[in-house]
């Protein structure tokens, strides 16, 4: 067993790991997330967006430590807490989030088996932390299936889990600074000392639920306003959403029209531990690379070569939904999914002569905090309140998170600032007209078949 | 028909507006299931009945989008100390709009016969709802005929504290809209 080590954070300062975290923290599961990028291809905008899972997952790891002995959890509870953090993103793949819907899309749904509002790699995370060799030796069988368990709020008291997810997490906490410190921003800075020293239990007659003190409201909503301004300014940065579309359409077309074979496999995950064996040997830069080998001439060789060489795709329209006025419209862009975005791609790839398969609509949307920050406890001198009751700053907040806008990527070419100007306005005209067109009851419902 | 379209669907289909989440919820687990429209709603069996997220987050999607209102209203003080409130929703103008373009069509007919049937079945309110939804998951899982006290003791393995004058009511219910056969064919 390995000496337990203090390591440097440039956003915790000194990290302590007991000997038995640090040998977790050396197995070859672990060491995978240091070839994980936190944000894909942020680093096309922010170029200092480097950082990785690994790193991030350590600062999950050392609040979660901290806030649970704020809490007064017990010591074997804490660990628990501790190392669910620690492990809480083992089973991201390639590119992260990105990759989410292609495993959604190609997993074998008969064989796993996806709770409510579960992502895939939550459930390859859970089957990692169950089954994986390097860790089975470091953790007890009977802890792991409690990581699992206290991941999925089936262990413990409900604390437990919103410690590690939940809308005050450690993740939240800790990628918020990081990703903000990384990027070279300042928007996702919020006092996270005096976060951790607000949070409380509230305790009702069966549960234990992981709460605010009065005093700690201002800091909360500093933390929503970091959550939100992060969201606008690098989660939702333009290039960024380019980016991410650009690399699931890569992988998308690869599987679909290229039939690259094992790409295919990659994403299909069928809870297997041969999968999982082989998932385990793949990261940002291995799929990277092993794409462009592919024959130039594959789609998915071709977009990676652009953004190898970050020539991305141009945003050719971007509207709030209020400029969406037909209602039919704002209904069919928004909520429509592949059965209206694929014909509308279609229809403008003919219009403009691009590739159908290189124009990508997008509806942005944000989720809405309504159902997670709003309905955080305050715990206040007479009786708890809930966070929207007691923050004047949240509903204006809560508003502005609710804004959703529509996209469209395509490989544009201007000349120049004036050839820019006139396909925009060309772009914006001519592409509502068809939304309006193709969103007609009689259309949208013979799409809809 | 997309969830969305089902959900301003099932609005309209209520006379306009629908008083709950859990009613909400509920309701348009049985639609589903007597329309037989798959909109994409994946309800699963929660231990406190069948829930959809989908339907959840579709609702907080068509308020960002202005086709339906929630209004809260504050109905007591629950267990922990905090107010508990009941959310209402109801169309907008430009969610009419919307739903108008759809009444045509058979799968809003069915979403309305359906409505229709379940408030001739007894229209139950939330909670009768709730327990008619455990009922029909129990029955749906044991694949067979059942008596009530039958019911009774495999929703105490849920640890669903189901009231027998509740289950009864519940049974009735389910056996009006034809579904205690379904669940033995399921």
């Amino acid at each position: 067993m390995s000496a337990g080590l203090e390591i440097r954070d440039p956003i915790h300062g000194f990290i302590y790991r007991e000997p038995h975290e640090q040998d977790i923290v050396d197995s070859k599961a672990f060491q995978r997330l240091r070839r994980l990028k936190q944000l894909a291809l942020a680093n096309l905008v922010y170029p200092g967006a480097n950082h990785t899972r690994f790193e991030h997952s350590l600062g999950a790891f050392h609040i979660a430590g901290r806030i649970a002995a704020r809490l007064l959890v017990s010591p074997a509870d804490s660990r628990l807490i501790r190392l669910a953090a620690l492990l809480h993103d083992i089973g991201h793949g390639p590119f992260s989030h990105v990759s989410e819907p292609i495993l959604k899309k190609h997993s074998q749904a008969g064989k796993i088996s996806l709770k409510p509002k579960q992502q895939v790699h939550e459930l390859i995370s859970a089957q990692i932390i169950r089954e994986d060799p390097s860790l089975a030796g470091l953790i007890l069988e009977t802890d792991r299936i409690r990581i699992v368990d206290l991941l999925n709020g089936e262990y413990g008291y409900s604390v437990f889990k919103e410690i590690v997810s939940g809308p005050l997490d450690v993740d939240k906490q800790d990628y918020l600074l990081r990703d903000s410190y990384f990027c070279g921003v300042k928007y996702g800075v919020f006092d996270l000392e005096r976060l951790v020293n607000s949070l409380t239990v509230h305790q009702d007659d069966e549960d234990k639920f992981l709460a605010i003190s009065s005093d700690g409201v201002h800091v909360l909503e500093q933390f929503v306003l970091a959550k939100y301004y992060m969201s606008t300014q690098v989660y939702r940065h333009r290039i960024r959403l380019i980016t991410d579309e650009m690399i699931g359409r890569a992988i998308g077309l690869g599987i679909e029209v290229d039939g690259i074979g094992w790409l295919k496999r990659l994403y299909s995950y069928d809870g297997s531990n041969e999968y999982i064996a082989e998932y385990m040997e793949w990261n940002d830069e291995r799929l990277t690379t092993k794409i462009l080998e592919e024959p130039p001439e594959t789609y998915a060789c071709s977009i990676f070569q652009r953004l190898r060489d970050r020539r991305l795709l141009k945003c050719i329209l971007d509207v709030d939904h209020n400029e969406l006025s037909n209602p039919a419209s704002r209904m069919m862009v928004f909520t429509g999914s592949d059965d209206f975005h694929r014909p509308l791609e279609k229809l403008i790839a003919e219009r403009w002569g691009y590739d159908k398969n290189l124009v990508i609509c997008s509806p942005v949307t944000f989720k809405s905090a309504a159902r997670t920050e709003s309905e955080i406890s305050v715990i206040g001198p007479v009786r708890p309140r809930f966070f929207r009751e007691e923050s004047t700053l949240f509903s204006a907040v809560n508003l502005a998170i609710n804004e959703q806008r529509f996209q469209v990527y395509a490989p544009a070419v201007y000349k120049d600032e004036r050839d820019h100007k006139r396909q925009h306005r060309e772009f914006y005209n001519e592409i509502i007209a068809m939304i309006d067109k193709l969103s007609d009851p009689q259309t949208s419902l013979s799409l809809d078949k | 028909m997309n969830a969305a379209q089902f959900l301003l669907s099932l609005i309209d289909a209520s006379g306009g507006g629908i008083q709950g989440r859990t009613l909400l919820q509920k309701r348009a687990f049985f639609v589903s299931l007597l329309s037989g429209i798959d909109s994409g709603l994946g309800f699963d069996a929660y231990y406190y009945g069948p829930y959809s997220s989908t339907l959840d987050n579709t609702v907080a999607q068509l308020k960002n989008l202005d086709f339906i209102d929630e209004d809260d209203t504050p109905f007591g003080i629950i267990s922990g100390g905090f107010e508990m409130r009941r959310y209402d929703y109801k169309l907008t103008s430009q969610g009419v709009e919307v739903v108008k373009k759809l009444r045509n069509t058979n799968e809003y007919r069915s979403i309305h016969e359906n409505v229709e049937k379940i408030e001739a079945a007894g229209n139950p309110n939330y909670f009768e709802l709730s327990i008619a939804a455990k009922a029909f998951f129990i029955l749906r899982k044991q694949r067979r005929p059942m008596s009530t006290e039958e019911i009774k003791r495999e929703a105490e393995k849920f640890n669903w504290d189901i009231q027998p004058h509740s289950l009864e009511k519940a049974v009735t219910f389910l056996q009006r809209l034809e579904l205690t056969r379904g669940a033995e064919k399921a």
